[in-house]
Parts: C-alpha cells; sequence; structure tokens
C-alpha cells in the first residue's frame, strides 16, 4: 500500500492498479452523509401519505453519493486528478453535472418547507438560483474550471483538485436547483422553460470544448507531462475529453428533459382525470 | 556504491527542477528551451543502433538539426513522455522541416535495453527514431561531454530486481553547423517544440 492522501492530486510516477486510499474523499463523503441523517433525523417519521416519497428521496440521495465516491476516490479519481483528460472530463460529469440533481432530489420535501422559514436563506436562494443567473454560473464555472491556466495551476496539488472538485458540486447544485426544488416558487419558470433551460445548456458550445477538440497540441500541461498510460496520447486523450464533455452534458440534459416533459404529462393526465 | 531510490529521485528532481521557469520564460533568441552561452561541438563517438550495428554519430547526424536524449526503456514518467510528444510534433510538422531532424535516444541503462527491445519501444513513438546503446561508462564519458550529468544506476528492488537509473532529463538541439545549442528540459511542452524546431533550422548563428 502507498502512503496515504487526503485528496486526489497531480500524477506521481507510472500510474499502477495499487489501491490508493483518500481519506479526504472518505471524510468528506462521511460528512454529507451525516448531514443527511440529521437532517432525516430532524424532520422526524413522515406522514402515512409521505413516506413512499421520503424513501424515494433516500434512494436519489444515495445514487447522488455512490456517484460522487464513484468519481473522486481510487480509481478514477486519481486517473482524472492527475493522468487522462478524458477521465478528468468523467469525474466533472458525475461530481458538477449528475451527482447534483440526484442529491438535490434525494432531500425530502419537508425539507423545502423548512427552508422557506429561513428568510435569509430563501433570499440567497432566491438570486443564486434565478434560471438566467444558475444558467449563467454554471456556464461560467464550467468554462472557467476548465481553462489550461486555471487546471494546470489548480490541479498541480491535492488542494488546487479538492477547490475544483467543490466548486463544481456546488455550482452543479445551483444549476438543478431551479428544476429539482419547489422553493423558492417560480410560476412562471414552467415545464417548457425548463426544457428550453436544459436544451440551451446541451447545445450550447463552450470555449474547453472547442479548444480540446481543435487544438493542434495538447492545452493541459497536467496530462501532457504526465507519465502516460499505454494505448493513450495526450492530445487523442484530449480529444476524447471534449467528446465527454459535450456527449456526456448533451445526453444528461436530454434525459432530464424527458423527465421534465414525462412529469408534466403525467400531471397533466392526473389532473384531466380528477 | 550504488544510490538508493529517493536519492535517484531527489537527482531527476534536482535535474528536471534546475532550468523549467527558464525554458519556459524564452530567452533574448525567442527561444522556448535555454540557449547555451556557450555552444558545444557535436561529439564524436560510435555506439550500437537498434539493428545493431556501429552508429557514427557525428557523421550520420552531420547537416541535421539534432536532438539527443539520454535515457531509458523503463523509465516510469520523464523519457517516455519526452519522446511521446517529440514523437507527436515530429508527425505534426511539415515534411520538408521533419525530414531535417533527427532524434536520437542514447540509453543510459543499457543492460536492460537490449537493441531489439530499443527499437520496439521507440517505434511506438515514431518510427525515425534513431535508438544507441553501447558500454555504460562510455555512455556516461558522452554525456559528460555534452555537459550532462552521468547517468547513475539504482538499487534493484529485493523483489522484482527491477531498478530506476538517475539520468539527465534534458534535451540536447544540435543544430545543422554541429553545435549544440539548446538546452529542453523535461517539462517542454508539444507547442514548445513545435515552435523551436522550425526556428532552430531557420535561425543564423554569429558566433563571433
Amino acid at each position: 500500500m502507498r502512503e496515504l492522501r487526503w485528496w486526489c492530486g497531480p500524477a506521481s510516477g507510472a500510474w499502477d492498479w495499487t489501491w490508493q486510499p483518500y481519506v479526504g474523499v472518505w471524510l468528506f463523503l462521511l460528512a454529507i452523509i451525516g448531514a443527511y441523517i440529521l437532517l432525516v433525523r430532524r424532520l422526524g417519521r413522515p406522514e402515512p401519505a409521505e413516506r413512499r416519497a421520503r424513501r424515494r428521496a433516500v434512494g436519489w440521495f444515495a445514487t447522488g453519493i455512490i456517484l460522487l465516491w464513484g468519481a473522486l476516490d481510487w480509481p478514477l479519481g486519481p486517473l482524472g486528478a492527475g493522468y487522462l483528460a478524458s477521465l478528468h472530463m468523467v469525474q466533472f460529469l458525475l461530481v458538477g453535472v449528475a451527482a447534483p440533481a440526484f442529491l438535490l432530489l434525494g432531500l425530502p420535501p419537508e425539507t423545502f418547507r423548512r427552508i422557506e422559514r429561513a428568510p435569509r436563506f430563501m433570499k440567497l436562494l432566491d438570486d443564486l438560483t434565478q434560471p438566467i443567473a444558475a444558467f449563467f454560473i454554471f456556464n461560467v464555472v464550467m468554462t472557467v474550471t476548465h481553462w489550461p491556466s486555471v487546471v494546470d495551476t489548480l490541479m498541480a496539488t491535492a488542494a488546487g483538485s479538492f477547490v475544483v472538485d467543490i466548486t463544481w458540486l456546488l455550482t452543479g447544485l445551483v444549476f438543478w436547483w431551479p428544476l429539482c426544488s419547489p422553493v423558492p416558487a417560480r410560476p412562471r419558470f414552467g415545464p417548457m422553460l425548463q426544457v428550453v433551460y436544459l436544451a440551451l445548456n446541451a447545445i450550447l458550445i463552450r470555449p474547453p470544448f472547442a479548444f480540446l477538440l481543435f487544438s493542434r497540441y495538447p492545452v493541459y500541461a497536467t496530462y501532457e507531462l504526465a507519465a502516460p498510460i499505454p494505448g493513450t496520447d495526450a492530445l487523442g486523450d484530449q480529444q476524447l475529453a471534449a467528446g465527454i464533455m459535450k456527449i456526456g452534458t448533451a445526453w444528461i440534459m436530454a434525459v432530464a428533459a424527458a423527465v421534465v416533459i414525462y412529469q408534466y404529462h403525467r400531471r397533466k393526465g392526473f389532473a384531466q382525470s380528477t | 556504491m550504488r544510490p538508493s531510490r529517493e536519492l535517484l529521485i531527489l537527482l531527476c528532481a534536482t535535474l528536471v527542477g534546475c532550468a523549467p521557469d527558464a525554458a519556459r520564460s524564452g530567452n533574448d533568441r525567442g527561444y522556448r528551451g535555454v540557449v547555451i552561452p556557450e555552444p558545444r561541438a557535436k561529439p564524436a563517438f560510435t555506439l550500437t543502433d537498434t539493428r545493431g550495428e556501429p552508429f557514427d554519430f557525428r557523421e550520420r547526424t552531420r547537416g541535421y538539426l539534432t536532438l539527443v536524449f539520454f535515457g531509458y526503456t523503463y523509465c516510469p514518467d520523464i523519457c517516455p513522455v519526452t519522446m511521446a510528444n517529440l514523437g507527436a510534433v515530429m508527425r505534426e510538422l511539415r515534411p520538408s522541416v521533419s525530414r531535417r531532424i533527427r532524434v536520437v535516444f542514447v540509453t543510459t541503462d543499457p543492460a536492460r535495453d537490449t537493441p531489439e527491445r530499443l527499437g520496439r519501444w521507440l517505434r511506438n513513438f515514431h518510427p525515425n527514431f534513431i535508438g544507441l546503446t553501447g558500454d555504460f561508462d562510455r555512455i556516461n564519458e558522452i554525456q559528460q561531454t555534452m555537459g550532462l550529468p552521468p547517468a547513475q544506476l539504482g538499487v534493484p528492488d529485493s523483489a522484482t530486481g527491477s531498478y530506476l537509473v538517475g539520468h539527465s532529463a534534458y534535451v540536447v538541439a544540435f543544430t545543422p553547423d554541429g553545435l549544440g545549442r539548446v538546452l529542453y528540459p523535461f517539462g517542454t511542452r508539444q507547442v514548445d517544440w513545435a515552435h523551436d524546431l522550425p526556428k532552430l533550422l531557420e535561425d543564423e548563428w554569429d558566433d563571433s
């Protein structure tokens, strides 16, 4: 076993498949799980009518945690942080796009009623999660955190890698909040606009995608100068990263849009039948 | 006495860390590598190539921009990265440029790097790379004539018998006039090579 590391960081020598513990990742996940358990306990036993929703929420939350764990811990964590830009992008999809949606869906419905009782927090949420603001924040942060000089600076240390991961997670929460949370109420942000919100994110060509795909030479020193993994080359890996970024994001947005449309029709059908 | 693994790593790190800032910041001639203030003459030596035949270095590289790197095929990081980056750039350069360049890899681990192994390994990066092997002490002498520190063999692992080799991480660039003019430390990127290689062929040097 190698030395203990708290978070995934830059490559150290050639990659091998020796398992490596990342204590910071475990503590981070345990802290989120602990906070969730505390929250659920505080909410108390749900009303019989809400028990199914509570069970479902716990399932969504567990899915979010599993996605985070898979993205941050060995082997994906160190491979993405120090060796392959394509896996760095897979991490981004998991930490910054997929997991936040599940974590938000994992909040029991009663949580939102409690949030409404905290006016200051509600005000902050209201400002941050305006769909236009959320869209802007998500895309700016996504662009900045994939900018070569930013990546090369931050991924040079475990602390920088931690900052990137946390930034992705928080930005992802902001992005999904208008879609997954009933508070603050946004009656004008209906299913049609939600689909437009998702579709715009799916089709938008962001600068990192363009330079990752079309650059003649590798743009990230982190991955270009890392010990090579047999069968990969820096430029091909970078182009694969561009594909994962574009297709992966588009696919997640498409699934989310399908869910929005399905729920809309289900609600409409339910309203017509009653 | 053979140096410990830690010492070798320290040596590599020191060699790697000596000049990258200078390399990246460029210099008054506009190179991304480090221009050698007093150019060094291309040394004359004969080693064995990957076909097992003698290779007269000075004669066979005469008139070419020649990039020389000392390393070994079991190297976990610096050597494969350096050669992969050079190979990638050589494929991207115009043929009129790339055919005027010779890349020579001299092993610092002749005990394990047989000509066949060396050839196989180099073909992973570029079919035209030249691999040379020979006597360990002779190779170290050659390195020293180029102003590079000699390689040092590490302590073999008790279980696997494998060992590291401490070696310089510089590529020495000899311009077609036969003088070593620019050093490239580890950390030189593909974009840096793509910038410097055509320039090394085109520039005229005033050595007076």
